[in-house]
């Protein structure tokens, strides 16, 4: 899968998933305060908690498809893995779990370097879960007219909006490019390859500047005055979501002052 | 009377003079047809009914009075005056087909529920209801232009300048939409300016035709008297409707005696063919009845 279809692959989901009915207001709220209570926690518990409880509302109640969403997680995964095996070797000080002691050479890993790895490695995975809530059940559109409402400055959401549309429109652009090019032979030799490619990115260039004229245009033809004016009929949030995430959030609170002392190796 | 364009011409910024001192009329109520080649000027034309092209030389009139393209006048013939792209992937720059339909009457300062209600009514127009929450970039190219018109009629323009209306869409959606902007110009007098080349559906609904060719409008009037041109609409790297080219091809190959003015359509096509085929039959059969007559007259003497 590249990337440019994973995106648009989210991008699918995020305006099909089963939650697409439920109040943005509502998932962007249970994403960010999961998001923020699991990054500050100091236990793992925390985390595998909301790891656990994202996934299964993704899972069970969005209808993401297990497989796509695993290989959504699987890449960065690979890396996080990556980055705390580092965290565990080389980092931390005190008391030492394993220590090599040479006359010329010395190197120990450290207890609370360990215990760092590990609640960074469920902070981040746990994290990783909100995020994914978060774009697979909230498309981009929600966002930006939730994100108006909170006043959030006009012209930044303007032009996320803009972007937004346009990042499809070229990725449609290069595609097509690339698949002309290449049915002619221009990617068949290395030299060819490289001249082709700098072709399609100049072209690619010319042609957002020209877009944004014509589509300038064609905004002014239907009455455009400066103001991208949206049609705000998003579903209202339920009292009784926002109070159950409410709930949750405190128990996680809860937990993670609980854990805060007991959790050391 | 909606436009009146005086000696306009225009020449884009790298020299190419694109429109060369075109005048013409486009009535109220009318439904106009602008046919040419590639690059015969179509386009730069219709851009300069919506103020988004200023002539270099000329002027364009919209209800007798001159164009001003000061930017709030410009929003009152906006207003007034719809206009759709060629290219749908210009127009449609909102994240929902819904929001991008929502676009014009949201400018033209509807409140919420009069918006609502033109949007889902544009969108049944053009028979995309069902997309209404898609992003646009899941939508097929025809798929597209459908909501690009939609978001135009939402606006419940009184001219509706369209450039090439049919391109890209499957046989069904061209019919379907040329007989919804028929309808809509029967039933409230909308004007239709539409850029095509496809002259086969011109006859379908036009009942003015203008030709351009290289910048000039060569050729105008009644879409039947226009296409009896043969000789001169061949020159232009045009062609008739194929059914008045099979007529013309009757006529001169095969001495049949058909009008001067080719049938366009389906049904003008059949009109005459039974014409010709009840002439045939009175031919038979006064011939037969002469016959019959002689031999009576035979028998008797
Ligand atoms: N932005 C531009 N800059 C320079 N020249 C242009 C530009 N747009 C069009 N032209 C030129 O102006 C002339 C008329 O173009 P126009 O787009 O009006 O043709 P058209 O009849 O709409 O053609 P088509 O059937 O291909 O859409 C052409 O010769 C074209 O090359
Ligand atoms: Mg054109």
């Amino acid at each position: 899968m590249s990337l440019g279809h994973v995106h648009a692959q989210i991008d699918r989901y995020a305006y099909t998933n089963a939650l697409t009915k439920n109040s943005p207001v509502t998932k962007i709220f249970f994403a960010l305060s999961t998001l923020i209570i699991c990054v500050t926690s100091p236990s793992p518990l925390v985390p595998i908690i909301v790891f656990l409880t994202t996934t299964t509302l993704l899972l069970r109640f969005a209808k993401i498809p297990v497989h796509f969403y695993w290989s959504l997680l699987v890449y960065p995964t690979t890396v996080v893995i990556a980055s705390c095996l580092i965290i565990a070797l080389f980092f931390g000080y005190g008391e030492t779990l394993v220590a090599i002691v040479l006359p010329w050479f010395s190197w120990a890993v450290f207890k609370n370097g360990v215990t760092m790895s590990i609640t960074t490695f469920f902070r981040v995975e746990g994290a990783l879960s909100c995020l994914y809530f978060l774009v697979l059940t909230t498309s981009v559109t929600d966002i930006l007219i939730t994100l108006r409402r909170a006043h959030i400055p006009m012209i930044l959401i303007e032009m996320s909006l803009l972007i937004y549309r346009y990042i499809f429109v070229f990725m449609e652009v290069a595609a097509q490019m690339y698949t002309a090019q290449k049915l002619r032979l221009g990617y068949s030799s290395w030299k060819k390859r490289i001249r082709s490619t700098a072709l399609l990115a100049g072209n690619l260039f010319i042609r957002t500047l020209e877009q944004g004229e014509r589509t300038f245009m064609a905004m002014n033809a239907r009455g455009y005055d400066g103001n991208i004016r949206t049609l705000d009929d998003l579903p209202r949030p339920r009292m009784l979501s926002l109070m159950g995430i409410i709930f949750f959030d405190v128990i996680l609170v809860f937990v993670a002052i609980m854990t805060m002392h007991s959790w050391v190796l | 009377m909606p436009f009146r364009l005086e000696n306009v011409s225009y020449r884009y910024s790298d020299g190419t003079l694109a429109l060369d001192s075109v005048s013409t009329n486009f009535v109220k109520g009318k439904r106009i047809a602008i046919l040419g080649p590639n690059g015969s000027g179509k386009t730069t034309l219709l851009l300069h009914l919506n103020g988004i092209l200023r002539p270099t030389s000329g002027r364009v009139y919209f209800e007798d009075s001159p164009l001003e393209y000061t930017s709030k006048s410009l929003l009152r013939l906006r207003r007034r005056v719809g206009y759709v792209f060629q290219d749908p992937n210009d127009q449609l720059f909102a994240p929902t087909v819904k929001q991008d339909v929502a676009f014009g009457p949201l400018n033209l300062g509807l409140p919420t529920d009069k918006v609502k209600e033109s949007v889902s009514e544009a969108l049944e127009i053009v028979g995309m209801s069902e997309y209404s929450d898609k992003p646009p970039h899941f939508l097929s190219l025809g798929q597209k232009k459908r909501i690009a018109l939609a978001g135009v009629l939402a606006m419940h323009p009184e001219v509706l300048v369209m450039d090439e209306p049919t391109s890209n869409l499957d046989p069904r959606a061209a019919i379907r939409i040329l007989r919804l902007l028929l309808q809509l110009n029967q039933k409230f007098g909308l004007t239709l300016i539409l850029a095509t080349h496809d002259v086969d559906t011109i006859p379908l609904f036009a009942n003015k035709l203008c030709i351009l060719s290289k910048g000039k409008i060569v050729l105008e009037g009644l879409p039947e008297e226009t296409f009896s041109q043969t000789e001169l609409i061949r020159s232009l790297d045009l062609r008739s409707p194929r059914i008045a080219h099979l007529f013309e091809i009757l006529r001169r190959e095969n001495h049949l005696p058909i009008d001067k003015q080719l049938p366009l359509t389906i049904g003008e096509a059949r009109k005459e063919i039974l014409r010709l085929l009840d002439s045939k039959n009175m031919i038979e059969k006064e011939g037969k009845s002469y016959i019959e007559a002689r031999t009576r007259k035979v028998n008797h003497t």
